[in-house]
């Protein structure tokens, strides 16, 4: 037992923030069956063995105690702009440790269901803090944040990384990425965002049937088509198909299985970096993963309930902290693996995962959000407001035109975080026609 | 005597042959059906035989296509506009019974542009191509119905983009699962682009109107309108003589008309042997369209009534029902060009139909509103101007990769699902029709 632990404390870093370390071939000591529990040392040691891989071989996880600290400032103090801010980034360290533990686990069930757990947790972050903004009957606040985290993939995340591959790569003048891929999930995520947009479009030329009421009725019955859209996207994408260029989708939050063994045996220099040797055993990452989505499911509810408190302690409109600042926190993981693969030339994943996310959050965490609002029975619809619908539609056709050409490089990557700040301003300053919040 | 009979034998000899299919002999059978109604023609005036000419052309036209089993529907349609009152049934059975005409006269068309050449078939079809629509159309517009107008053909632009490409992409993936279809990218490219700048150029009447900005508020429009729809059907002829005359190479692979190099695989399709006489074909032209034309005015003089009966706004019923009418024939013809990989064609049927109605049919009937002294304007309301951009937008951008599978086909399709929903739950702000 204790020579498991010394090999894999030379292994530390995790998958994500410090990929070049060499795998050691005996890993798998640790998922040696154990003799019955009777023996309960050595329980307790693959506890503490799995907790310290888990929670503090990353280096993110120095954010941990912000989680804790929220919810006893919560408790404490009725300051809720600082509770909100806590609960942000205690969030952080555990939305990317959730991702980890999916990655895990997809190492053990194979690509397909691999695939589709990263396609259901993937944004499981977004899905959790938007389910329990739902209940609170804060509708505005779910459908601002979805939106922002569409935005801040496609325009964030996007450009940051073409950005700091533009830099590192300074010397090749231009980075490649599959266009092919590329155009598909554009197009893709073009019609998705089409179907969504048609209930704000109805409503905002005052053309519905039944004023209030259509647009509901309209926004489920679109949901529901996405979902079976998505339903068969996934069908699609996972049944094998012939043609390369779908089977890189299957990253889309940094588990790169796939990805790395095509690009292994395309370029041999490249290590073995983190797949094929899964650090934690099956039935721990399931415990993980349930873990860990129970605690950002109570620190979800903690940020939900302050946001109100926060956006008048700190005189930011609720627009702003739903657009711009609640989708940080889900997509920080995502942020951190994508700009390290473009770092890394590997833009095709950056992409993958860019244009991946945008097109899951718009075709099934969007309208799954729709759908439970309708059995929670709060009027949750599609209708997101003039502004928030002309800025997606736009910024995903843009978008959608810009990767068309398969190269990227800094000033491309810059433009678009500059436009991504415009947006920020421009929500910075934007309230509802109407009233704040629901 | 003599040659009707050997005509008659040739007829029989044809049918047969058409039904196995050897290249060769039907290239005799036409020589000899040339000759042979040419002389039958000159020489019997006979009854027999024309009765018998008569019979076989009706039974070629009306009886052997499974789909004229509709066609009992529309003289029900007459009859029960008469008998009864009920304008849903009435509407239904027209839309129903319009259905296979529209599809003989595409027949019937087609057979002629084979005795006519590839550019006069070229125009033909471009012309015929969607008299469906076009005679719906000027009904409607007599009656005044404007907004029927506006939203029919709307709505058939809307249909060939997403539910026959969607369909075609659907049913053509289904039938080769593992791999994607190809299509020739740059025709496809070519023409999106060309509907996407026809349908800017629609779009700017309705523009000026929603951003309150015209100098005679109400008679503006009208008045662009109209000046738009002159340069649009000067765009259109000039499409026509690009297309069949200075650049045809480009059109090759998606011209209706498979010549070129696959005549040897492709002779026993449709084209290179007519089934009836040059004079037939007009004939029969003729007649349908005057059918098409009686139905069409029960059908639009149904529209109201049967909006209230079966309780549906006539947006839905404009945008969504009409179009299904004359878009029907290409609709079964894209999904089975696509069944056979043949994208090009299946992508020209469909982009090619809705160019036309954007570059001809809608400036067309804006022309005939204003010889009517109607006040018809492409001033189309946001929502359904809204839809109609963002739609040939992420369309034209979809094709732009030059493949298709059953996925993209399916997505298409819910795209026009969610479409259809819309208009079933819109009304237009002020009042319903003109």
């Amino acid at each position: 037992m204790a020579n498991s632990g010394i090999e894999l404390e030379t292994n530390g870093g995790s998958k994500h923030w410090d990929s070049d370390s060499q795998p050691n071939a005996s890993i798998p000591i640790s998922t040696v069956a154990l003799p019955p529990a009777s023996n309960f040392h050595c329980a307790f040691q693959k506890i503490a063995h799995s907790v310290k891989i888990v929670i503090f071989t990353a280096k993110i996880n120095v954010l941990l105690p912000f989680g804790p600290a929220s919810i006893i400032l919560h408790y404490l103090t009725n300051h809720h702009g600082v509770v909100f801010l806590c609960s942000l980034l205690g969030i952080i360290p555990l939305a990317e440790r959730l991702g980890y533990a999916t990655e895990q686990m997809a190492a053990y069930t194979g690509p397909t269901v691999g695939g589709l757990l990263n396609a259901t947790f993937g944004n499981a972050t977004e899905m959790i803090i938007a389910i329990y903004a739902l209940k609170n009957g804060m509708i505005r606040v779910v459908q601002q944040s979805l939106l922002g985290s569409i935005l801040s993939n496609m325009l964030l995340v996007l450009g940051c990384s073409f950005f700091a591959g533009g830099i590192v790569h300074y010397d090749k003048k231009e980075q490649v990425f599959n266009k092919g891929t590329a155009v598909v999930n554009s197009g893709l995520l073009l019609m998705a965002v089409m179907g969504l947009s048609f209930p704000a479009v109805l409503h905002f030329t005052h053309s519905e049937v039944r004023y209030g009421k259509s647009e509901v009725a309209l926004s489920r019955f679109s949901s529901c088509i996405m979902l079976v859209a998505y339903g068969s996207y996934l069908f699609f994408q996972l049944s094998g198909r012939e043609s390369s260029q779908y089977s890189r989708i299957d990253s889309q939050e940094g588990s790169d299985s796939d990805i790395q063994r095509q690009s292994q045996s395309q370029n041999s220099a490249e290590p073995e970096d983190e797949e094929e040797e899964p650090e934690i055993g099956l039935w721990e990452s399931v415990a993980w993963l349930a873990l860990l989505t129970l605690w950002v499911s109570i620190l979800s509810e903690y940020l939900v309930n302050a946001i109100q408190g926060a956006s008048e302690s700190f005189n930011l409109p609720v627009a702003f902290i739903s657009v711009i600042l609640l989708p940080i926190v889900g997509n920080a993981a995502e942020h951190a693996s994508a700009v390290m693969f473009a770092m890394k030339d590997k833009l095709d994943i950056t992409l993958g995962v860019a244009i991946g996310s945008s097109t899951q959050i718009s075709m099934f965490v969007i309208p799954f959000c729709v759908v439970v609002g309708w059995m929670m029975k709060k009027n949750m619809d599609l209708n997101f407001q003039l502004f928030e619908t002309a800025t997606l539609f736009i910024t995903v056709l843009v978008v959608a035109f810009m990767v068309q050409d398969g190269t990227a490089n800094y000033l491309k990557g810059l433009m678009l975080v500059l436009c991504y700040l415009i947006v920020a301003a421009s929500f910075f300053v934007h309230v509802d026609p109407s009233s704040s919040d629901d | 005597m003599m040659a009707s009979t050997e005509e008659e034998k040739t007829g029989l000899q044809e049918e047969a042959i058409t039904i196995n299919g050897s290249p060769m002999a039907v290239r005799k059978m036409q020589t000899f059906e040339h000759i042979g109604s040419l002389a039958a023609v000159a020489q019997s005036y006979g009854p027999r035989s024309v009765k018998s000419r008569i019979l076989k052309s009706i039974y070629i036209v009306l009886i052997k296509a499974k789909i004229n089993v509709l066609l009992p529907f529309g003289p029900l349609a007459v009859i029960l506009h008469y008998l009864t009152g009920k304008h849903g049934w009435v509407f239904f059975f027209s839309l129903i019974g319009i259905t296979p005409m529209a599809e003989r006269l595409g027949y019937a068309t087609e057979q002629l542009a084979c005795y006519t050449g590839s550019t006069v078939g070229g125009l033909l079809n471009a012309t015929f191509g969607n008299a469906t629509e076009m005679i719906i159309s000027i009904y409607a517009l007599k009656n005044g119905m404007i907004r029927v107008v506006q939203q029919s053909l709307l709505g058939s632009i809307l249909s060939n983009m997403l539910l026959v490409l969607g369909c075609a992409f659907f049913a053509g993936g289904l039938t080769h699962p593992h791999k994607d279809q190809d299509f020739n990218k740059a025709s496809a490219v070519v023409n999106s682009g060309l509907l996407l700048m026809a349908v800017m150029g629609l779009l700017f009447p309705a523009v000026l109107h929603f951003t309150h900005s015209e100098v005679h508020y109400g008679k503006s429009e009208v008045t662009l309108s109209r000046f738009s729809s002159c340069v649009m059907l000067l765009a259109y002829a000039s499409y026509l003589f690009f297309q069949l005359k200075s650049h045809r190479s480009l059109y090759n692979p998606i011209d209706s008309e498979v010549d070129g190099e696959q005549d040897a695989k492709e002779d026993n399709e449709e084209e290179e042997e007519p089934e009836i006489t040059q004079w037939e074909a007009i004939v029969w032209l003729a007649v349908l369209t005057i059918w098409i034309s009686i139905l069409s005015g029960y059908l639009v003089d149904a529209i109201q009534g049967a909006s209230e009966s079966v309780n549906m706004p006539i947006a839905f019923i404009s945008v969504i029902l009409l179009p299904i009418v004359g878009n029907a024939a290409e609709h079964a013809s894209a999904i089975m060009f696509a069944m056979k990989d043949k994208l090009d064609i299946t992508l020209g049927v469909a982009i090619g139909s809705s160019t036309q109605i954007s570059m001809f049919v809608i400036p067309f009937c804006v022309v005939i509103g204003w010889m009517m002294g109607k006040q018809m304007d492409l001033n189309f309301q946001l929502f359904e101007t809204a839809t109609l951009f963002i739609t040939v937008l992420v369309v034209a951008f979809m094709l732009q990769e030059g493949t298709a599978n059953y996925f993209k086909g399916l997505m298409l399709i819910l795209c026009y699902l969610i479409v259809a929903a819309s208009f079933f739950v819109h009304v237009d702000p002020t009042s319903d029709d003109n």
